[in-house]
């Protein structure tokens, strides 16, 4: 049945609230063909179920193929040139040696350069066949050959020459006016489908892009330095984050597969439609004949989105070579051109009154996403807290290092980290529990905010929270010993994104059979699993016997595995689709069963008629009575009920967020500099939670997350050459067993009214307070306030030094 | 990976023919656990053209006491199993911590004792083939560079230090290193100067020569009561390189120390005695002012360069807490 | 730095021919592999023995994922640093990626594929699939293979002991705890230790 989008609605009332608490009933004005309410999870046979994920055994088989697994018959190996310096204009690649190497099918030198910003004015640099080389490490051509081993011979025998320009790596000294220019002129950055890019048209000076005054948060507002004056309390401090790399288990990349008739693309990546897009559009070929595969793809945390440099050399190569080609990045090339988080220097204001209400907020922040822009440090400053004079203005830095990319909440963590350390300070001067003053002050009214004081007051408790509002350096268990224990706290929000245009098909199949597919991907979160569990519910089944497709571009539009909005955009499609397809059902099975098709239920595996006991069969035996050969139903993502935030095509965001609180201990040993997170507990929302136990594992991945950015990680350039000298897992430094700390997770069930399922997603929200609350948890072990991160020795010996 | 010549030893002598000849077409390498050597092979920084497998050569993994009370431990010994031997944890937990703390448990089974003392600096300028090209860089770029992790003692003209940890134990227990070369003529090193400051160019750390073979590790036989102890610290545990590393073997006189042994790894080019520290202990009873008085010491003289300073109140640490762990040991 | 590239050229198609279940050639465990001219090699993996041509410069992951199709081992970082290929080499844990296949000639090497036996998942992945001890999956074989090893080597590990076994894998996702939780519910471990993950 075709989907309409439909402008008929009926005024409803629906509960919302959060499930414990005292639940509101609100009108809400919903489309006729919106199926009913769904009561509480206790209420349901499979939505709110802990089960394990559909294909958990194939993960743990290793059954599960990946795009790095994929190997098709006459498949081509690909191995990439890269730049060895940090600068340069290409004068000329001659690939002669490279395509006689023996095994050689193709070479590709790159022409053009995604993922990074571009100048607003192409005439300002000398025209040239090849893209500048602006980073260390940047891709320049690739060859595809029988074996690995002879692409990586006949890569070798490339030559380039370059002609060495002035570089620049350092974040301050790319600040400077005397240093060298990435760009010789201003620039742009697009958005991608991976979200990131920046405002266009800000004034660039040097390699200083900005400000931006946070105009997608509403601009300034107020006027700050009034603000100030009439503050009791002010804190004033400067923040320091480092560069982080998303360093997903699987690397980027594609196999990708020209014949005459359809270009296929197996893809490692959040978004297999804009790897689609993005392929037509390069290649000029229509969306019809591209096709975009991955079951699974081994993580992203936002890197992998489009097509990619790599992808587009793959693409060539197999074009040229008609054979398959398998282009995988390697550990290396992931560190230093597979994206990053950008680091961020924040100089952060706040003034606020005797009794903890903001006054204002003044944020000055810089940040480098190398080549590319995106370095804002989120609107937590402007939105999170209510203040009626808030000046923000963020500063995209150019330096001649590896593009950054959307990372898991971007520009949030950096923010957060910030700000909840700011309170924190705050509340120390105002004499007031850090948790008390967010009592105080986070009362927008907004269900955000009343999901906060309820995970500040569960938090609280379950964490064993006392009022905290003197460090504890000096008193109890601290006083002697190197080793000082600290608790801290630290809130987050995120918004809720949507995709619009997920679109989901539901089919009853002759047999009895059911199943559901969209073309979603699944990078750990369990998509399959939730789509599963809400299609079963509507059919009274069990979720594993649903069949879940995903990863196909054949299939109706899926949303980007990105910006936590999978089961938001998904759910209330793939609901509203079997809800459809169930109601079909019934009024075929009405005439037969002798019954209203109002009256038909499917539950417990069974169909009946309300209201009369002993008519139940089971579902199949009653969909083959029926005798259909197929019911197929599709819907697509409807608006929010109470409308959006914002609204595009390809993105909206809804009115109610997502968010958590997360409580922190913390260990310091002062003499060594060593810091441990000890335990966290983190509370959070996601609106329904579908599946629990998935969502569970989302929040303990990114508080993993979390703790890995505040205690560990950090890339590290060398100046002089540009080299990235962590491009591994050695020394690239995170989370392993041994670091993970005690979590506890705690999930709010929150009714907003909002959707036929009113589930959101939480993967990002989830890895957002962590640094900040270890670091207010370090404040209060130590004494010291630890400004700049990670939290190594280093680090941590200077901040107690000072 | 470039390819390359394999070659099965079935002997010492033969290892010892292949490496040595100097007829031989191209780079000759011996091999044993292989771990260092795929590592180096994949960076690009070695691309041997034959290997010679050291593994193939019978007797060099076992472990034995001598009549005379050293303890003899084959180069082949893998990491691991010099961690679960109980004469060695019992004889000498140092070595036996410090191997149970080396890399992964997945390496431990594969990389040995020999190939762990022969193996490469970690300096990540080292293992990055860019500064292996003469028109990049010239000499020690860690200097002025990224030196977080480099040496906070001689240091003037080069930093890398020597990675092995279970050097560092070794050097505490005067070990010594059996090499043999032509016609079985063997000669015995003492760890100590077995290592020599790590050369740029070529990533050589220790005094073996072309056409010899590391065969046996030895530990002398301690006096009764010696108690010692080691710490490996690192800014995470799950698996990582050492900030710096201690060893410390206290031979003990009744409730005094008689003589003290204190290596320190990763913090000079070469595994450190604390000498002056050594002395301070020397005929004195372990407390925590006399361990602090020889931590100060240890760290005195120190000229860190511009990121690794911290290293310094960090060793000073470890010094003093290893001290006073051997004296409760 | 001297040294003498290996001059020889590749040949134009690596030999992927693989022999499954052919008799052992002790004739095979010794000797010198050129490289140019791939000599047989006779491997035995999960239970079965492959007969392969392959250079010297191969390593068992290589072998397992190029050669067999045995793709459930994974490559994370290619320098043993993830223990993403996590292998058993005679029941013992290895990292396939810095393992030379010429190195486990008369070994048994046992993969994630030959884990469950006769269709019956191992106590660990039974566990794992209970917990949720994965999230994209991609870490997760060579996870299992090294819990499996640990339970295998003793039934009642500690908290500590399924740490230090797993202590040099790395997962991304942030799966730890979970992973714990799999593992110490695989032993008869008192609850008290179990909360504590």
């Amino acid at each position: 049945m075709p989907e309409q989008q439909t402008k008929l609605s009926e005024p409803r009332t629906l509960q919302t609230g959060i499930i414990g608490e005292p639940i509101e009933n609100t009108k809400r004005d919903v489309p006729i063909l919106e199926p009913p309410p769904l009561p509480e999870n206790a209420k349901l046979s499979a939505i709110g179920k802990p089960y394990p994920r559909l294909d958990a055994e194939l993960k743990v088989t290793g059954k599960a193929r990946y795009t790095f697994d994929v190997d098709l018959p006459g498949m081509l190996h690909a191995r990439r040139v890269l730049s060895p310096i940090p600068h340069a204009r290409v004068k000329s690649v001659d690939v002669s040696e490279a395509e006689k190497y023996p095994g050689v099918r193709a070479v590709h030198v790159l022409e053009t350069i995604l993922q990074q910003s571009v100048l607003r004015d192409p005439k300002l640099e000398r025209p040239s066949r090849y893209p500048t080389v602006r980073y260390a490490g940047q891709p320049i051509a690739a060859v595809a050959a029988d074996t690995p081993r002879a692409a990586e011979a006949a890569a070798k025998l490339v030559k380039v020459e370059y002609e060495p320009l002035p570089h620049v790596t350092d974040l301050d000294e790319a600040m400077k006016d005397s240093s060298p220019p990435v760009f010789p002129g201003p620039t742009e950055m697009a958005a991608t489908a991976g979200g990131g890019g920046a405002t266009p048209g800000l004034p660039e000076h040097g390699n200083v892009r900005g400000p931006d005054k946070g105009s997608l948060a509403g601009g300034p507002r107020g006027d700050v330095d009034k603000g100030f004056s009439e503050s009791d309390v002010i804190v004033e401090a400067e923040y320091r984050t480092q560069v982080q790399t998303h360093t997903a288990m699987e690397t980027h990349g594609v196999v990708a597969d020209w014949r005459e008739d359809e270009l296929t693309i197996y893809a490692s990546t959040q978004f297999i439609g804009s790897v689609r897009d993005e392929a037509a559009e390069h290649f000029h070929l229509p969306k019809n004949k591209v096709r975009v595969i991955s079951d699974f793809t081994g993580g992203g945390f936002g890197a992998k989105y489009g097509i990619g440099n790599f992808g587009l050399m793959a693409i060539y190569l197999s074009r040229k070579a008609g054979a398959p080609v398998r282009l995988m990045l390697d550990r290396r090339e992931e560190h230093i051109y597979g994206g990053n988080r950008p680091n961020s220097i924040q100089r952060l204001k706040i003034g606020a009154k005797r009794d903890g209400s903001l006054s204002a907020i003044k944020l000055e922040a810089y940040g480098t996403g190398g080549v590319a822009a995106g370095a804002g440090v989120g609107f937590a400053a402007s939105i999170m807290y209510p203040c009626p004079n808030v000046l923000t203005e963020e500063y995209d830095v150019y330096t001649n290092a590896g593009p950054c990319a959307a990372f898991r909440a971007p520009g949030q963590v950096q923010g957060i980290f910030a700000l909840e350390q700011a309170l924190d300070e705050l509340s120390e001067k105002l004499g007031m529990d850090p948790l008390a003053l967010r009592d105080k002050i986070d009362t927008s009214g907004t269900e955000d905010s009343k999901a906060r004081a309820a995970q500040r007051r569960i938090g609280a408790g379950r964490f064993g929270w006392k009022a905290q509002s003197k460090p504890n350096s000096s008193s109890g268990p601290n006083k002697t010993g190197p080793i000082k224990r600290g608790y801290g706290v630290a809130q987050s929000h995120w918004v809720s994104v949507i995709y619009p245009p997920t679109a989901c098909e539901v089919r009853v199949l002759a047999d009895g059979s059911v199943e559901a597919l969209s073309a979603a991907q699944d990078i750990g979160t369990g998509t399959r699993t939730v789509l599963a569990q809400v299609v079963a519910e509507e059919f009274g089944l069990k979720y594993d016997e649903i069949g879940a497709y995903i990863g196909d571009t054949r299939y109706p539009p899926g949303p980007p595995s990105g910006g936590s909005r999978v089961t938001g955009s998904l759910t209330p499609a793939a609901r509203n689709a079997a809800y459809r397809a169930a109601r079909e059902l019934a009024a075929k099975l009405g005439p037969i069963l002798k019954a209203e098709p109002d009256e038909i239920v499917f539950a417990e595996g069974k169909v009946s008629i309300r209201g009369k006991p002993g008519s139940e069969m089971p579902f199949r035996e009653a969909v083959q009575k029926a005798e259909i050969d197929e019911i197929s139903c599709r819907a697509v993502r409807n608006e929010d009920y109470d409308g959006y935030l914002m609204k595009g095509p390809f993105f909206a965001i809804g009115k109610q967020g997502i968010g958590g609180v997360q409580f922190a201990e913390i260990s310091v040993d002062i003499e060594t500099g060593r810091v441990k997170a000890e335990r966290i507990v983190a509370v959070h929302d996601c609106g329904r939670p579908i599946n629990p136990k998935l969502t569970e594992s989302q929040v303990l991945g990114g508080v993993i997350q979390g703790v890995s950015y505040a205690l560990y990680e950090e890339r590290h350039l060398d100046a002089k050459s540009g080299q990235q000298m962590n491009a591994n897992i050695d020394q690239y430094k995170m989370v392993g067993a041994f670091e993970t700390p005690r979590i506890e997770v705690h999930l709010l069930e929150q009714h907003g009214g909002h959707s036929s399922t009113d589930a959101r997603g939480v993967a990002e929200p989830a890895n957002v307070a962590t640094a900040a609350a270890l670091a207010n948890a370090f404040y209060n072990a130590t004494g010291k306030r630890i400004r700049t991160l990670p939290m190594n020795p280093a680090n941590v010996l200077a901040a107690l030094r000072s | 990976m470039q390819s390359f010549e394999w070659v099965d030893a079935t002997s010492v002598e033969q290892a010892v023919q292949l490496l040595g000849d100097p007829a031989a077409n191209g780079f000759v390498m011996a091999k044993a656990g292989g771990i260092d050597l795929l590592d180096l092979m994949k960076e690009g920084i070695l691309a041997p053209t034959r290997l010679i497998n050291l593994k193939t050569i019978p007797g060099l993994d076992e472990i034995k006491v001598r009549p005379s009370g050293e303890l003899e431990i084959g180069a082949l010994t893998t990491i691991a199993h010099i961690n679960s031997d109980h004469r060695i944890r019992e004889q000498y937990p140092a070595l036996s911590e410090a191997a149970g703390h080396a890399a992964t448990p997945q390496v431990r089974n594969a990389g040995t004792i020999g190939g762990n003392l022969l193996q490469k600096p970690r300096c990540w300028y080292f293992r990055n083939e860019n500064f292996h090209r003469g028109e990049i860089v010239h000499g020690d770029p860690a200097l002025s560079g990224q030196n977080q992790y480099h040496a906070i003692f001689d240091n003037r003209t080069t930093s890398m230090v020597q990675a092995s940890t279970p050097a560092t134990a070794l050097i505490a227990y005067n070990a010594a290193v059996e090499l043999t070369g032509q016609h079985g003529k063997k000669r015995i090193v003492p760890v100590r100067e077995f290592f020599l400051p790590p050369d740029f160019t070529t990533g050589r750390v220790t005094a073996i020569e072309p056409g010899e073979v590391l065969t046996q590790v030895v530990l002398p036989p301690l006096p009764q009561g010696t108690r010692s102890a080691y710490h490996k610290q690192t800014e995470r545990d799950s698996y990582d390189w050492p900030i710096c590393d201690v060893a410390v073997v206290l031979e003990m006189q009744g409730k005094a120390v008689r003589t003290a042994a204190i290596a320190m790894g990763w913090v000079a080019p070469t595994p450190r005695r604390a000498s002056e520290s050594e002395w301070i202990l020397a005929g004195q009873n372990v407390n925590e002012e006399r361990a602090a008085e020889a931590a100060r010491a240890a760290v005195a003289g120190a000229t860190p360069l511009s990121k690794n300073g911290y290293k310094i109140p960090i060793l000073e640490a470890v010094v003093r807490r290893t001290i006073l762990q051997a004296a409760t040991a | 730095m001297k040294s003498n590239k290996f001059a020889g050229k590749e040949s134009a198609r690596s030999t992927r021919s693989a022999v499954l279940d052919t008799p052992h050639d002790a004739s095979l465990d010794h000797g010198v592999f050129t490289g140019r001219l791939p000599a047989p090699l006779t491997l035995s993996i999960n239970g079965a023995n492959v007969t392969l041509l392959i250079d010297p410069a191969t390593t068992l992951a290589d072998v397992l994922r190029e050669h067999l199709q045995l793709t459930g081992t994974k490559i994370g970082c290619d320098r043993g640093a993830c223990s993403a290929c996590t292998v058993w080499i005679d029941g013992e844990v290895a990292a396939s990626c810095m393992t030379f296949a010429l190195d486990v000639r008369g070994k048994k090497i046992t993969t994630i594929e030959g884990l469950a036996q006769d269709g019956r998942l191992h106590p660990i992945q039974q566990a794992f699939i209970e917990h949720d001890a994965m999230q994209c999956g991609f870490c997760t074989p060579g996870m299992v293979m090294s819990c499996a090893a640990l339970v295998e080597h003793d039934p009642n590990p500690g908290l500590d002991d399924v740490k230090k076994a797993i202590s040099g894998h790395l997962c991304r996702c942030g799966t730890y705890n979970n992973i714990f939780k799999a593992v110490m519910s695989t032993s008869g471990q008192s609850r008290k230790e179990n909360k504590n993950a």
